[in-house]
């Protein structure tokens, strides 16, 4: 189990009036506040367009907001400075939705690029790496290259690299948007285990209202840049004013 | 089976990198022949200053006793260590690249040289031997060389900084090279760096991938451009002995100790620059990065 903050108690993400704009135009953001309980699995959900990279960007501390306070695991990460944040990202696992996989390295050495950024053995974790792509179905393409893989191979390669680490937070983009509906369903099932065997704090966002339904977890629903509903259970998390 | 985590995290260079690398490697190879070409020309100054610093020549207008007068008062100045009448043979020895092989003519009358050795030390040797010649009533003129020692050593320093300035002004220009290289790879890296950035990567060791590949790059460029620069000089030594001419100052370029240590310097010089400019570049870059 990975080490916990000692701040267990701190909601594992916090916005606080977050607002985000790109410059002199209408805020992509606006005077967002919620919170995640940590352990918990949260579902956002909202038409195209409506902010939900934005935000799950500010969450995995790609940007920074215009206005308001973002803190993870009980930090407020606009007080840190660079190392720190590096340390910090090291506890978020990322699922993009454009994967943001590296074209020169293998399905095995794309999924153990963050153990290698953390300075791990390559004798240590490669049991670890090869059981986690058998898990996802590439057992069979540990070597094979990126552009090799279908649409739904990289997928289930970047999730594997976003698990790997057993990261406190995992934020994850569509993570099921190109994968068939069995492979969506294990996906699912291998968040869930990680929610509850290791305490996983999950944030995903997602079209799939399918997926939202059979995970039965928080939902988030955004819309023009608001946090405009909450599912249930709602006491985790505080609607901005619409 | 493969499945090793041993592959670089930065991919192999491209075609970007390779025209960088011929860009170091002509660079480099400038730089090191303009080295050469410094180093050899303070070489030559201070080579044929010391050849005439103390040596006099007296040319003595008149008889054969003026001559052997004059030796011998040149002999009891103070600051003289020898002083003989060149011979007839030895004047027409310096004259033959003038008058060629077929010699001077027999009854041609030359004028008495005396070849006077100074210490090297004494200064207004020159000025103090017409001074005493003259007063003795003997028609002579001094030459102690120091006049045309100056214009060689002017005209030796003058090359030496032209090529000093060269090499700094080339230096410079790959140092700006490399940097815009750099940030051009950089540019078309940005995935990579972004991802790495966003994996917890410090700015430092994302920095160091950059800074290894340019280092090893710089290094390899610059060693390719020093022998270029080494088998360029050593063809000309080579050309210059074949034909066995004296050309001003390529008689002094030799591959001694110091040129090997410019060109030993050159390709670690350029493997620096070209580190530092990727640290420089890819931590600018970072910083635009939350």
């Amino acid at each position: 189990m990975p080490e916990r903050d000692e701040r267990f108690d701190e909601p594992a993400v916090r916005f606080d009036r977050v607002s985000l704009s790109y410059g002199p135009e209408a805020d992509v953001l606006a005077d967002v506040s919620l919170q995640l309980k940590p352990g918990s699995m949260t579902f956002l959900t909202g038409p195209s367009g409506a902010g939900k990279s934005t935000l799950l960007r500010l969450a995995y501390l790609a940007l920074r907001p215009s206005t308001g306070r973002v803190s993870l695991f009980g930090i407020d990460t606009g007080k840190l400075n660079r190392p720190t944040l590096a340390r910090l990202r090291r506890r978020i696992g990322v699922v993009f939705q454009e994967f943001r996989l590296l074209e020169h390295l293998t399905a095995y050495e794309n999924v153990a690029l963050p153990l290698r950024v953390n300075g791990d053995q390559e004798k240590r974790y490669r049991d670890d790496v090869v059981d986690l792509l058998k898990w996802v179905g590439l057992g069979d393409r540990l070597d094979a290259r990126p552009a090799t893989l279908s649409g739904g191979e990289k997928q289930r390669v970047a999730i594997a690299r976003a698990v790997v680490v057993k990261p406190d937070l995992i934020i994850a983009d569509e993570p099921t948007g190109n994968v068939d509906e069995e492979m969506g369903e294990r996906l699912l099932r291998l968040f869930r285990e990680l929610n509850r065997r290791l305490g996983t704090t999950l944030l995903i966002a997602t079209h799939d209202l399918n997926m939202v339904r059979k995970a039965k977890a928080d939902v988030l629903r955004l819309a023009d840049g608001m946090v405009v509903r909450v599912a249930a259970p709602p006491p985790a998390v505080e609607e901005a004013p619409a | 089976m493969r499945t090793t985590g041993t592959s670089p995290l930065l991919p192999k260079e491209d075609a970007r990198e390779a025209a960088l690398f011929f860009v170091v490697c002509a660079l480099c190879f400038l730089a090191a022949l303009s080295g050469l070409v410094a180093r050899s020309a303070y070489a030559a100054a201070d080579s044929w200053t010391e050849q005439v610093t103390g040596q006099i020549t007296i040319r003595v207008r008149g008889t054969d006793g003026d001559a052997t007068r004059a030796v011998s008062l040149v002999s009891q100045t103070p600051g003289i260590r020898s002083a003989h009448v060149l011979a007839r043979k030895e004047a027409e020895e310096l004259l033959k690249p003038w008058l060629g092989a077929s010699g001077v003519p027999a009854d041609l009358p030359l004028p008495h040289l005396i070849a006077a050795e100074g210490s090297g030390n004494a200064t207004g040797l020159g000025d103090a031997l017409s001074k005493k010649l003259s007063g003795a009533g003997i028609d002579a003129t001094v030459d102690d060389h120091v006049t045309w020692s100056q214009d060689v050593k002017r005209a030796t320093d003058s090359a030496g900084l032209v090529a000093l300035i060269a090499v700094a002004l080339l230096g410079m220009t790959a140092i700006a090279v490399i940097a815009f290289a750099t940030h051009a790879t950089l540019l078309a890296r940005k995935d990579i760096v972004e991802l790495l950035h966003l994996s917890g990567a410090r700015d430092s060791y994302i920095s160091g991938l950059f800074e290894q590949r340019f280092l090893m790059l710089g290094v390899q460029a610059g060693a390719v451009g020093a022998l270029l620069a080494f088998g360029a000089a050593a063809f000309i030594l080579f050309v210059v002995k074949q034909s066995d001419q004296r050309i001003w100052l390529l008689p002094q370029l030799s591959l001694s100790l110091a040129d090997g240590l410019i060109l030993g310097l050159a390709p670690l010089l350029a493997g620096v620059a070209a580190m530092l400019a990727a640290k420089v570049t890819v931590l600018r870059s970072l910083s635009d990065m939350v």
